[in-house]
């Protein structure tokens, strides 16, 4: 539940040009590190991975308006260029379903491969640390750890955007004083929605304060609130996702152990029965 | 999500908009979304919200459907507006951008077929991902009808109880778990198959051609028309504002025509 769930158009220009520009060059290297390395063989392994994140992405968890990733599973099953090249191909079929925003494709999906690289570091990581014994702790714990960074990511990407989406005007209704006004006879006619159609202005007080200060104080106020309203819903969500992650990777790693450790399977000569079919 | 009927729409043959060429409704989405992108005006947003349903019901799009899953990243939206917008008028521009947005993709998707909508994707993008692309569309149908069957099976099996949510959320996983194992599988079957059809490292999709010019015309003047006015409102908004109550009416008079005009039967 961590990637950018933000319209187009809120999000200032500069910043989502920014976030296609790294995506399309960080595909690009994976790509051609994917084509290197042979692992063309993987492309099915690497579609059906993308598209068990996509029916994950997809299923809502009402009414929290929360949805699983399997980032962390994807990133553990697939390994580094393959992750970003699948954070891409979900993040386009998810933007043509109206999931999310085209123009913040390119920030979603350098959310998205943060998630699934970091999480598998971590995971590989805490294995390590804590033993094979200790999978499931390791995949919770990874999972929440790595949540935690990218929704920090996803604050500090709507900082980045400052007062856009206060700076301009909403159209006819006055934001200030929720009210109409009248077409033909401006000023003199107003309808008022959630007030009486105050003045709220500072006109001949004697302090009148530029607008986009103004603004910018909303901004930041703005900020503040995402970021507590992101981490006070956002907990119940990574520990959901830390559950189905840990569970997944337990029930993997008893019935097909070669999936996540094939590598070192392969060296020993040690391959269980039933992971003939799979190489790494 | 219900994929099948989206892929279902999207390969009939009725409608002006399965008629026009898939690179049209790409260039007129790319309009439209920068018409979305300009305008912070809640009425100028609302007249394209208005015109993209008076299309999709025009060209016989199931637009149940279509709202549905425009109205999908609204509720997302909504929590980030909510969250973030300084007043209720900029949280509801918020949550128009994001329907418009969504609705306008979603009327492309519904009328095109998928492999039409990934080619021009594929060929700026390495060819491991435009294939790996159209191979995910295709997985996530045999993925969806296997997690459904799974699901089913676990209910039926008394392995979802609303008392014993440790005991559901451990069978869920171990499903979850088993379809994983299936796809990987899936995978590998795929890709044998693939190799003796003769894949050596290139999916390829032969462009479509519009079946009739006048519906390219029309989805590309319609989406002209949607940024125009959006530009024409951001650039003079402050002598344009108080007449913005106008910019609706033509979309929801369209809409009604369309509305009166169509057959009663609804093609869903």
């Amino acid at each position: 539940m961590s990637h950018l769930h933000i319209p187009d158009g809120v999000l200032p220009t500069w910043l989502w040009v920014a976030g296609w520009l790294v995506t399309l060059i960080a595909v690009g290297i994976a790509g051609r590190l994917a084509e290197r390395s042979d692992v063309r063989r993987k492309v099915p392994l690497l579609a059906i991975v993308s598209a068990l994140m996509l029916v994950a992405m997809s299923s809502e968890v009402v009414p929290l308006a929360y949805h699983v990733n399997l980032t962390v599973i994807g990133g553990v099953l697939l390994g580094g260029p393959l992750s970003v090249i699948a954070a891409f191909i979900v993040e386009v079929v998810l933007a043509m379903l109206g999931h999310g925003g085209i123009t913040v494709l390119g920030l979603n999906t350098v959310v998205i491969a943060s998630e699934m690289l970091l999480g598998a570091a971590l995971f590989r990581g805490l294995v390590v640390v804590l033993g094979r014994q200790r999978l499931r702790p390791a995949a919770f714990l990874a999972t929440v750890l790595t949540l935690a960074t990218t929704t920090l990511v996803v604050v500090g990407l709507v900082a980045l955007s400052g007062a856009g989406a206060t700076e301009r005007e909403t159209g006819a209704l006055d934001p200030a004083t929720l009210s109409f006004s009248n077409p033909i006879a401006d000023g003199v006619f107003s309808v008022g929605l959630f007030s009486g159609g105050e003045n709220h202005s500072d006109e001949g007080t004697g302090t009148e304060e530029p607008a986009g200060e103004e603004h910018a104080g909303e901004a930041t106020l703005s900020v503040a609130r995402f970021a507590a309203v992101v981490f006070v819903l956002g907990p119940f969500g990574w520990v959901l996702e830390a559950l189905i992650t840990a569970a997944v990777l337990g029930y993997v790693s008893r019935v097909r152990p070669g999936l996540l450790w094939g590598a070192a399977n392969e060296r020993a000569g040690l391959r269980p029965p039933g992971d003939e079919g799979v190489s790494r | 999500m219900d994929i099948a009927a989206i892929d279902r729409s999207a390969t009939r043959d009725d409608g002006f908009l399965r008629a026009a060429a898939p690179i049209s409704k790409l260039v007129a989405l790319a309009l439209v979304l920068a018409a979305v992108l300009t305008s912070f005006n809640v009425l100028v947003l609302l007249g394209v919200f208005v015109g993209l349903v008076a299309m999709g019901l025009a060209g016989r799009l199931p637009m149940r459907l279509a709202l549905t899953l425009a109205a999908y990243p609204a509720l997302f939206a909504a929590v980030f507006a909510v969250a973030s917008a300084p007043d209720p008028m900029t949280a509801a521009v918020i949550i128009m951008k994001a329907v418009c947005a969504a609705l306008a993709a979603v009327t492309v998707v519904l009328s095109t077929p998928y492999p039409y909508i990934f080619a021009p994707i594929q060929r700026i993008v390495p060819g491991i991902v435009g294939d790996a692309l159209l191979m995910t569309y295709r997985a996530t149908f045999l993925l969806l009808g296997k997690f459904g069957s799974l699901l089913r099976a676990v209910r039926l099996r008394a392995g979802a109880r609303g008392h014993a949510p440790v005991r559901t959320l451990r069978l869920s996983a171990s499903a979850m778990g088993g379809l994983l194992l299936y796809s990987v599988d899936l995978a590998q079957r795929d890709y044998d198959v693939m190799r003796l059809r003769g894949y050596e490292g290139r999916l390829r999709t032969s462009p479509r051609r519009s079946r009739d010019r006048k519906a390219d015309v029309l989805v590309i003047v319609a989406a002209v028309l949607a940024l125009a006015t959006a530009v024409l409102w951001r650039l003079g908004a402050e002598t344009l504002n108080p007449y913005s109550w106008l910019v609706p009416i033509p979309a929801v008079m369209a809409l009604a025509a369309v509305a009166v005009s169509r057959p009663r039967k609804d093609p869903a």
